[in-house]
């Protein structure tokens, strides 16, 4: 394995921003690292970048504890959040940068900025300044300059947030076939769930300054570690837990006997995904398993819509779908099969707010 | 159109009592220069600068106001990037201190030299035990146009250095450079423009300074002190030759200044 974040934890002061960061990146993996802003991402990076020392905790490249090492002798390439292009020196003077102290000849030097400068399509601009390049291609040059060194680690921390969205989209394909083409280990730090999805081998998704679940992303988004994963990899509503023998809950029941056969009360959670929730038309012979209540409103969304129910049971319930007859006011039931379902354990919570 | 017209009026009436002001401001400074170059008609002026006490003068200012720049450059930038990228308990002080000299009367800078590095006191006179003068002589002219014009330098450098985002330097950093090739290679020459500003205008100030060279240092003569003993001597009129030296380098310097001195706006968004 190429990188191992053991054990990290960091405070600013008395704020404790990192807590027990424990991860792994195996040679030519891409991992997301994702999370909602100020939940610790950036400040990790920094830290296997070595910008920042972390209060306790080590860090391994390739086996080798580099906790202790400046960021010049650590072999990681990073390309940060805002551009940081030298704007004293032209676009391909940017790439060669990190060329000298990575130990290559003058001749190897030009040819390896030719070769990255093509990598990112931008042959062209090899003389340009960098103030003249337009958005996306300033994070281009950044990332050939990052990658020309030929780092054991590429980090990238929110490279494209700042971008508008065509770009976005256009720049992810472009760092997912880089990444392809080079095999180079990359952590990829952003906010946007559906670039981690797109881009990532596995995820490790932070919220709070601490680890909320590791796993593939088609995995991690199908059986959730956690109600915050739950949430913040796609979408998600929680159903009420009463009492088993509750009228009109007989759902909870069904669901916790498929769960082993315990008993439906509290210290559970049950969440589920608003697609997987089946509005029932009042025609409709009663379901075996319901939830009724009163249609708070409808909203449009354009490729569907989502209805927002305020339960007779208590709490409300967001549901998707494609077609409704419903007004607000109106009473309504819905449905779910009981394997999608999402459980859990009401832990003594440190991973922050559920929804 | 009517109101069109009216407006303009108001916007031309409201500046007018500023306009007024600043105006007689900008004569009240134009007045002395046209004053003192009509005097150089009545002067022989390179004559007078062709005398061997006028040459020592020119050559002991432009001898002494480099070392001056050259020590203060070599102290103060790095000084100056320390104050830029660090914060310690203290920096306000030091902060306060580096630019004190700028407020401080010359005289007083002065003799607070000569209460550090007088002949009688310990400094000056281990000084004095192993051959060195501290006052009286180049070093002490030296001393003295430091103390007073290094601030120039460490002040500008700063506003250069603070100008660099420090992003640039981490990005230096993870691309193999120390701290040290990170200096030279990225923030030196971002902040190439305000330096050179900082430097230029040190040695404007080394050049011109009086009052405390005059205090640690009477003798040697620089242009300052020599325009000093010639206006006692010989009155106004003796005092314009170099006079006008001076306010050519002091031209000079801000010909450069306005040239190089911006401060660079560095990262581009």
């Amino acid at each position: 394995m190429t990188l191992e974040v053991v054990d990290l934890t960091h405070r600013y002061g008395d704020e404790l921003v990192l807590e027990d960061i424990s991860f792994e990146v195996e040679t030519g993996e891409i991992i997301g690292l994702l999370g909602p802003s100020g939940c610790g991402k950036t400040t990790t990076v920094q830290a296997i970048a070595g910008h920042v020392n972390p209060t306790a905790g080590r860090i391994h490249l390739r086996g080798e504890d580099i906790t202790a090492d400046p960021p010049e002798r650590r072999d990681i390439g990073v390309v940060f959040q805002e551009p940081t292009l030298f704007p004293h020196m032209t676009v391909g003077e940017n790439v060669a940068y990190g060329l000298r102290p990575a130990g290559f000849d003058p001749d190897e030097r030009a040819a390896t900025v030719d070769r990255y400068l093509e990598l990112v399509s931008l042959s062209e601009q090899r003389e340009a300044m960098p103030a003249a390049l337009s958005g996306g291609q300033k994070r281009r040059v950044e990332l050939a300059r990052a990658l020309a060194p030929q780092p054991d680690v590429l980090l990238l921390d929110e490279p494209l947030s700042a971008l508008d969205r065509g770009l976005r989209d256009q720049l992810r394909e472009e760092i997912a076939r880089i990444q392809r083409e080079t095999g180079v280990t990359t952590l990829y730090v952003t906010h946007d769930q559906e670039t981690a999805m797109a881009l990532s081998d596995r995820l490790v998704v932070m919220a709070d300054g601490a680890i909320a679940g590791v796993g593939e992303p088609r995995k991690l988004y199908e059986s959730p570690s956690t109600p915050f994963v739950a949430s913040f990899l796609g979408r998600s509503t929680r159903l009420p837990l009463t009492p088993p023998g509750d009228p009109g809950l007989t759902l909870e029941s069904r669901a916790l006997a498929g769960d082993g056969g315990t008993p439906a009360d509290t210290g559970r959670i049950c969440l589920a995904r608003p697609s997987n929730l089946t509005l029932l038309d009042s025609e409709q012979p009663k379901a075996e398993y319901t939830l009724a209540g009163v249609v708070e409103r409808v909203t449009d969304l354009g490729t569907r819509y989502e209805v927002v129910l305020t339960l007779d049971a208590g709490g409300k319930l967001t549901v998707e779908t494609q077609r409704v007859q419903l007004e607000s006011g109106d009473r309504a039931r819905c449905t779910i099969d009981g394997t999608d379902l999402l459980l859990f354990e009401e832990l003594p919570e440190r991973v922050g707010p559920v929804y | 159109m009517s109101t069109h017209t009216r407006t303009t009026w108001i916007a031309r009436s409201t500046l007018l009592v500023p306009a007024l002001l600043g105006g007689l401001l900008l004569v009240y400074v134009a007045v002395p220069f046209v004053a003192f170059l009509a005097r150089t008609g009545t002067a022989d002026v390179l004559a007078r600068l062709a005398e061997p006490q006028a040459q020592v003068a020119v050559r002991n200012s432009l001898l002494t106001a480099t070392t001056s720049t050259i020590v203060a450059t070599v102290l103060g930038v790095p000084l100056a990037y320390v104050l830029a990228r660090r914060s310690f308990p203290g920096k306000r002080l030091l902060e306060g201190l580096i630019i004190l000299p700028l407020v401080l009367p010359p005289v007083v800078a002065g003799a607070m030299l000569l209460t550090a590095f007088g002949r009688f006191t310990p400094i000056g006179s281990i000084a004095y035990a192993v051959g060195i003068e501290l006052t009286g002589s180049f070093i002490g002219i030296v001393l003295a146009q430091t103390f007073v014009a290094a601030p120039f330098v460490v002040v500008t450098a700063r506003a250069g250095f603070g100008a660099i985002d420090d992003r640039l330097e981490r990005a230096s950093r993870s691309l193999g450079y120390s701290a040290l090739g990170t200096f030279r290679h990225v923030a030196l020459p971002l902040a190439r423009g305000a330096i050179l500003a900082g430097v230029t205008l040190t040695f404007a100030r080394a050049m011109g300074e009086f009052g405390a060279t005059y205090m640690v240092a009477s003798n040697p003569r620089t242009m300052p002190t020599r325009i000093w003993v010639d206006f006692i001597n010989g009155g106004i009129d003796a005092v314009v030759p170099v006079g006008l030296a001076l306010l050519a380098v002091t031209l000079a310097v801000l010909a450069v200044v306005q040239r190089v001195g911006r401060v660079p706006t560095v990262i581009e968004r």
